[in-house]
Parts: C-alpha cells; sequence; structure tokens
C-alpha cells in the first residue's frame, strides 16, 4: 500500500502544479476541543490531501457511484466517531453527532475540500480534578493529527496540562473543574466584579473546590521532581547517625534518628513554603536558570555531607536555607498555570500541602529502612554509595543546568524514581534481613562503633 | 510684479502647501487619498467589483493561502488591470503598510512568479493574480476595510479613524528561498531566523519548556480559524531573561511591523504589555542548514496575538515552502474599533 501511495503520490506530481499547491499524501485531521461545565465539544476538520483521496473517498463513497449521499455522509462521520475514544476521569463517554458537513466531491479530489464533523458528549460528575482523554485513530496510516483545546469560556474551568504522543493521536487534558450549582454562579460573578469583596469570595470558593486539585498537583510535582526528592534523601542518609572524630560512625538512637529526621523536614518544608508562597505571589521575580543551578548544587552539598560529615547538627539549618531555593522552583509550576493573584494564593496552600504529603510519603517509606540499617554493618554502602550516586545526579545537572552540555542524568534518574515503590520495598526487605543478621553483628561489636 | 514673478510665487505656494500637507498628513489620510485615487482609475463595472458592504461578513473572511483559482477572491486582480490601475493599487497597499512590509509582500507576489516558471508557466501562479477589494468608503472617520492577496499571501488591513489594524493576516511563500538578480531573497527569511536565534538563546531548561513533544503538520488557527482561542503551551516569556524577551518582541514585529509605521508603533506597545504572558512553542528539529529556512514549526501565543508559522512538506522541502498566520484573538478584523 505504501509503494501504491508512493506512486500515486509521484503521478499526481508529475501532473503538474495543482499537486504542489495544497496537501497532498496525508489526511489532515485537526480536532478542536471545547470543555464546559456539563458536556465536550469536539469540532473536527478533516482534509484529505490530493494523493490520499481515492483512498478516502472509497471508504465515503460505499457504492462507488461517484456521489456522496445523505446515508453514505451519516455512515462516514459515524465510522469516525468509531475510531475515536473519548474518556473523562477513566470514564468512557459517548460522543453525538451533532452535525456533519461535506464539500463538494470536485475540492475534494482537489485536495481542497474540508469534511467538518460537531460532535458533543455529555459529562458525568466528577471532583474538581478532572482528567479528559481523546484518541483519534481514524486512517492512522495516512492521517496527520492535530489536536487542541479551545480556552474555557467557563471561568470555573482552568487548563493545568495537556499531553499528546507524538503523532497526536492521544491527546491527554488535565483541568480544574472549580464550583457546582450555586457555588459556581457566586464565583461566576464575583470574577466579572473586581471588587476586594469578589476577590476574597471567589479566593474562598476557589480554595474550596480548587485546592484538592492543586493539592494533587503538588504530590504529582514532587513526585516527578526528582531533585528536591534526591537532595532531601541524600540529607536523610546520615541523620540516623552520630559523628565521631567527623567522621560518620555508628546508630544514634531511634528516638533521636526519627527526631533528626523530622527536624530535617520540617525544615526544609519551612524554608521553601516561605519562597513558594513570596514568588508565587509574584513579590520577587527570579529566573528559573540560576535556581535550577542552585538546586544541583544543594544536592551536591547534600550528597558530600552524606559521605563525609560537613555539617553535623546542622542539617535542619542547611535543610531550610536550600528549602528556600526550592521553593522558587515550586513557584515556577504554579507560575505557568497562569492564575490569578487569589487564586494563587488558595492554590499555594493546597499545592503546598500536596507537597509535603508526597515529601512525608516518601519520608515514611525511607525512614524504616534507614533506621533498620543503619544499626548494622552494611549501612555505610548505602550511605556511601547513595552519596555517590547523589554526588554524580548532582554534577549532571550542574553541567546541564550551567554549560548547557547533554547529560542523560535525568533519563537514569526518572528511571529509578519510577520504579521508587518497588525500590523502596526491596529495600525494607534488605533492612529487615540485615537487621535480624545484625543482631549477631551487635553481640560482636558495640553499636558505637566507628564503622567507616 | 511681472507675470513671470507671480506665476513663480504662486508655483512656490503650491508647493509649500503640499510640503506642508504632506508633513501634516497621517497614515489615515494618506491611505484615503490613494484609495480614491486607486477608485478613480477604475470605471463604474470594475467598481462595483472591487467595492463591498463594510459589514460583508461572507467577503470579510474570504482569504485563503491556495492559489486564486481554487479559492476564489473577489474584487479585481492586477491582471484585469491597466498598467495605471496596476500603480494605483500598488500604491494603495504601499500607503497601507510600511517599507519593510511592503518590501515582504512583493518578495511574495515575486515567489509565485518564479514558481509559475519553475511549473512550466502554470497558469495558476504569477504575481499578477493578485486581488485587491475594498469594504465599506474610503474615510478618515467611518471604518473601512482593504483586502490584498492571492496565492500565499492574505492581508486583511482594517481602518477606523487613525487606527489601523493588520489582524488576521496570512504570509507565505514557495520557494521560500530564491535567486532575483543575482540577489538571494528569503521573503520569509527574517522569520525563520530570529526564531531560530530565539530558541538558541535559551537554556536547556527553557528549551525544554519551549519544545513541544509532538508534530504539527499545519497551521493550527489558518483560514476559516476565526475567532478560536486555543490553550497557550510552550515557554512563558515570563521565565526569559531581558535578552531573550527583546528577541522574542523583534520576532514578533516581523508581522507587527508590516503595517505602516504608526499602527505598527501601537501595535508593538500592545503586544510589549501583554507579553509576561505570551509564550514560544517550538515543534520539529533544531538545526538548520545555513542560508536555509528552519523546518520546523512554531507558534507566539499572547492575550493579544496569535502567530504561527508552519513549514509544509509539500514541494518536497519544508525549508522552501512556509505558511504563517497573524492573529490578534481580541482584534481580528479590528473587531474593537468597529464593533463588527
Amino acid at each position: 500500500m505504501k509503494a501504491r501511495l508512493i506512486a500515486l503520490a509521484g503521478i499526481v506530481v508529475s501532473l503538474g502544479a495543482p499537486a504542489r499547491a495544497h496537501r497532498l499524501d496525508e489526511y489532515l485531521e485537526a480536532t478542536l476541543i471545547s470543555v464546559e461545565k456539563d458536556h465536550v465539544q469536539a469540532s473536527m476538520r478533516l482534509v484529505p490531501g490530493v494523493a490520499v483521496f481515492p483512498a478516502v473517498l472509497a471508504s465515503i463513497d460505499t457504492n462507488a457511484d461517484g456521489f456522496i449521499s445523505p446515508a453514505e455522509r451519516q455512515a462516514y462521520a459515524e465510522s469516525v466517531v468509531r475510531d475515536l475514544s473519548l474518556s473523562v476521569d477513566g470514564n468512557v463517554l459517548a460522543p453525538r453527532l451533532v452535525s456533519v458537513h461535506f464539500p463538494n466531491v470536485e475540492d475534494m479530489r482537489e485536495g481542497l475540500g474540508e469534511i467538518h464533523i460537531d460532535l458533543n458528549a455529555d459529562l458525568p460528575r466528577g471532583g474538581p480534578d478532572r482528567r479528559l482523554v481523546f484518541e483519534n485513530h481514524h486512517q492512522s496510516r495516512i492521517a496527520a493529527y492535530l489536536v487542541n483545546c479551545l480556552v474555557p469560556r467557563d471561568r470555573n474551568l482552568r487548563i493545568l496540562a495537556q499531553n499528546r504522543n507524538e503523532q497526536q493521536s492521544f491527546y491527554q487534558l488535565d483541568y480544574l473543574q472549580a464550583g457546582a450549582g450555586a457555588n459556581s454562579l457566586l464565583l461566576g460573578s464575583s470574577s466579572s466584579g473586581r471588587s476586594s469583596l469578589g476577590a476574597m469570595l471567589k479566593f474562598v470558593l476557589f480554595w474550596f473546590h480548587g485546592s484538592a486539585s492543586m493539592f494533587h498537583l503538588g504530590t504529582r510535582h514532587i513526585a516527578e521532581g526528582t531533585d528536591h526528592l534526591l537532595f532531601l534523601l541524600a540529607l536523610l542518609l546520615p541523620a540516623p547517625l552520630v559523628v565521631i572524630c567527623s567522621r560518620w560512625a555508628g546508630f544514634a538512637g531511634v528516638r533521636r534518628s526519627v527526631f533528626q529526621m523530622l527536624k530535617v523536614v520540617t525544615a526544609f518544608t519551612v524554608g521553601h513554603s516561605i519562597t513558594l508562597a513570596v514568588a508565587a505571589l509574584r513579590l520577587v521575580d527570579v529566573p528559573s536558570r540560576p535556581i535550577e543551578v542552585l538546586i544541583a548544587v544543594s544536592i551536591l552539598v547534600s550528597a558530600a555531607h552524606a559521605l563525609r560529615p560537613l555539617f553535623p547538627g546542622r542539617e535542619a539549618g542547611i535543610a531550610a536555607f536550600f528549602g528556600l531555593i526550592h521553593g522558587l522552583a515550586f513557584a515556577t509550576t504554579l507560575g505557568n498555570l497562569g492564575l490569578g493573584r487569589w487564586e494563587r494564593v488558595a492554590s499555594i496552600l493546597g499545592f503546598n500541602l500536596g507537597i509535603e504529603t508526597m515529601q512525608l510519603i516518601v519520608v515514611a517509606a525511607a525512614m524504616p529502612s534507614l533506621i533498620l540499617l543503619s544499626r548494622t554493618r552494611a549501612y555505610p554502602v548505602l550511605r556511601i554509595g547513595g552519596g555517590l550516586f547523589a554526588g554524580f545526579a548532582s554534577l549532571g545537572w550542574i553541567a546541564e543546568r550551567l554549560l548547557g552540555l547533554h547529560s542523560s542524568i535525568d533519563v537514569l534518574v526518572d528511571g529509578i524514581a519510577r520504579r521508587a515503590v518497588w525500590i523502596a520495598a526491596v529495600m525494607f526487605l534488605i533492612s529487615l534481613v540485615f537487621w535480624l543478621f545484625g543482631d549477631v553483628f551487635d553481640k560482636q561489636t558495640t553499636a558505637t562503633e566507628p564503622l567507616s | 510684479m511681472s507675470i513671470n514673478t507671480a506665476r513663480a510665487l504662486r508655483a512656490l505656494a503650491l508647493i509649500l502647501l503640499s510640503v506642508t500637507s504632506a508633513i501634516a498628513q497621517t497614515a489615515t489620510t494618506r491611505m484615503v487619498s490613494a484609495a480614491k485615487a486607486f477608485l478613480s482609475t477604475l470605471d463604474a463595472k470594475q467598481r462595483q467589483t472591487v467595492l463591498f458592504a463594510f459589514d460583508d461578513a461572507k467577503q470579510r473572511q474570504r482569504w485563503s493561502n491556495l492559489p486564486t483559482s481554487f479559492v476564489a477572491r473577489s474584487g479585481i486582480s492586477l491582471k484585469d488591470m491597466n498598467p495605471a490601475q496596476r500603480s494605483a493599487t500598488l500604491a494603495l497597499v504601499s500607503s497601507a503598510l510600511s517599507p519593510r512590509g511592503f518590501e515582504k509582500v512583493q518578495q511574495i507576489i515575486e515567489g509565485d512568479e518564479v514558481l509559475k516558471s519553475k511549473e512550466h508557466n502554470n497558469p495558476l501562479f504569477g504575481k499578477d493574480l493578485y486581488y485587491i477589494s475594498i469594504l465599506g468608503t474610503p474615510s478618515e472617520r467611518d471604518p473601512w476595510m482593504l483586502q490584498f492577496g492571492g496565492h500565499h499571501l492574505a492581508l486583511n488591513i482594517t481602518v477606523a479613524g487613525e487606527r489601523g489594524v493588520l489582524t488576521p493576516t496570512l504570509t507565505g511563500a514557495q520557494p521560500a528561498l530564491y535567486t532575483m538578480n543575482g540577489q538571494t531573497v528569503r521573503p520569509l527569511g527574517p522569520e525563520s531566523d530570529k526564531a531560530f536565534a530565539l530558541l538558541n538563546a535559551l537554556d536547556e531548561s527553557e528549551r525544554k519548556q519551549a519544545i513541544l513533544s509532538y508534530r504539527l503538520a499545519d497551521l493550527v488557527l489558518g483560514p476559516g480559524q476565526d475567532g478560536k482561542t486555543i490553550q497557550p503551551e510552550g515557554l512563558k516569556a515570563s521565565a526569559m531573561d531581558e535578552r531573550q524577551r527583546a528577541m522574542l518582541l523583534d520576532l514578533i514585529s516581523e508581522w507587527a511591523g508590516i503595517i505602516h509605521e504608526s499602527a505598527a508603533a501601537t501595535r508593538m506597545a500592545e503586544i510589549k504589555a501583554g507579553l509576561n504572558d505570551t509564550w514560544f512553542a517550538w515543534s520539529g528539529p533544531i538545526t538548520v542548514s545555513p542560508g536555509s529556512n528552519i523546518t520546523a514549526y512554531y507558534r507566539i501565543q499572547g492575550p493579544n496575538v496569535v502567530i504561527e508559522y508552519a513549514p509544509q512538506r509539500l514541494g518536497g522541502d519544508p525549508a522552501m515552502h512556509v505558511h504563517t498566520m497573524y492573529r490578534d484573538p481580541t482584534n481580528d478584523y479590528g473587531r474593537r474599533f468597529t464593533g463588527k
């Protein structure tokens, strides 16, 4: 078929200019999606190129009489709909045909005709944080897909993210839906007025309805923002240990370890909360590049500290200091959403809670293993290994962000992060095993004896 | 006083008068007099073909990137004019544009002539297949509109008092690089070069945001897509440093600066005011062969501007065939000033 297409294209080109003037060997399928409160619309423009027109026509004019009958139009439009899939929050939707418009066959033969198909689907009720997925597999061999969404007219809807595969046959839209029923009326009216009361009202309502999704965004950001986690984990590595003669020595005791870890995590949180708020409110405007470099440097510092105690007892201070810098990076994420000032305040709260929760989950997952392992002789392996890994990763990021060098560090770290749950589980098992055998070691060596 | 002296004085007075009036002339007065001069060269029947009602929505949207025989433009083509009418047409178009803008338009039109000769004198193409139409009555007070276009060109210029609005306008080029009188011409060369320079001025993390992960085969908001605002994507200018923002503005000026200088200055100020919320997105190859055009798609989208640059595969080499679109979602066809 491909060979036939090429041959066909060759013939058309050799016929002369008409083929050069417009679409040739692709079937342009452009979709504009518009989301409303309780339904979603999709407007499709289908433009067959000259070379693929015979194939497209054959699938429309099924009785091959050279004429597209109303029944054939309807049947074709329905076949297009069958090749689509539309879902929201995992619920498959059944789009209805609203209108079907065909150009005349002659225009289409010249690559000019646009078939217009408009669809509509009801949206089931859902939470504030919604995900719509649109897939188009119609004539995928020859298709050139385009998918975009219109900026919602409804001010209670806000687009968070769009993701597509390379061909745009897969399209995923994440959006916020604030308010329902009476609340949305209030929100709508207050958003048109510019009074401070309206703004306050909007803030309160958005906080109730929007912060949940911001919370989700926050958890996702910290889960995806591997550099932030790596900084924190590297700083936690030596937390269960005591320092003897400027070196990391044995286990400091469960209570002290837990306290030390909580102190570090809390300090980091306080630090990034402050700058997140300051930067997200645009009180300060910082360029993203130096921040990204400083974040990489912060990982290097905490990695070095895991190898040799650089600032024992002052981890919380360091965590708070670098927390300030990490917060500025979080703010860029929020800044990219294009929220207004008051919505931003509400969002910061939700977003920050999301970050903290995810952070707590990570710490809670790592802490038992760290505490168990730190009582054994195997711990230096983890501490030094982990420290070296974080160090190398940070050097890679520094090179990438400062010098523009290309490193594959992101791929590596992301690969590890994607398997984080497994790694945490395996680590916990290993630490259990070591801890059980560790009892044997403990009888031979005292816990406070230097191990490295 | 001798007759000769009187004559000389009168001539001097006339010259002075015309000089002062030329100085006092605004772009709109220049356009209006050029439009009147153009209309006066037409016979009654031609005038009927050229003139439309200002609120003729159908004519307003009758523009395209396609050759004129495919999508018929209304109005009258350069081909159907005598030399005086032709030069009056070009004088009118040039009165609406900056010198740089007019040069760009001429290079696009010459390019179609090159295409014609490459295609064995194909009657679909050529520099005389460009149409002019006027919506409303050329006036210094009431709104009117000038349309000029053909293959790869659609200028829609709305005049409302001293305001001049160029959106929506389509420029394109095929071949996007040709030789004329020994000179290499790239009608949309700066649009390619300045965008490429901006992409290269971004650092790694900024570039990551600017470069979209998917292929874009065509304009998203091309002809027929009036009044739609898509969700912006890419890198926001608020995250750019001053140098990058200046480069972005300079790139936008390739479209915003097509219209005459005073309208362009107002327009650039408007775009600059919305720069923080303006996005730059790129899709496709991030390299270019020296002296040639980029083969990547890019889009600039802000509160009052949408620019798309879309290389076309048609003809084999995307560097040689490009369509671009210039819109103002808040003010296409000067809607904000005319209420239409």
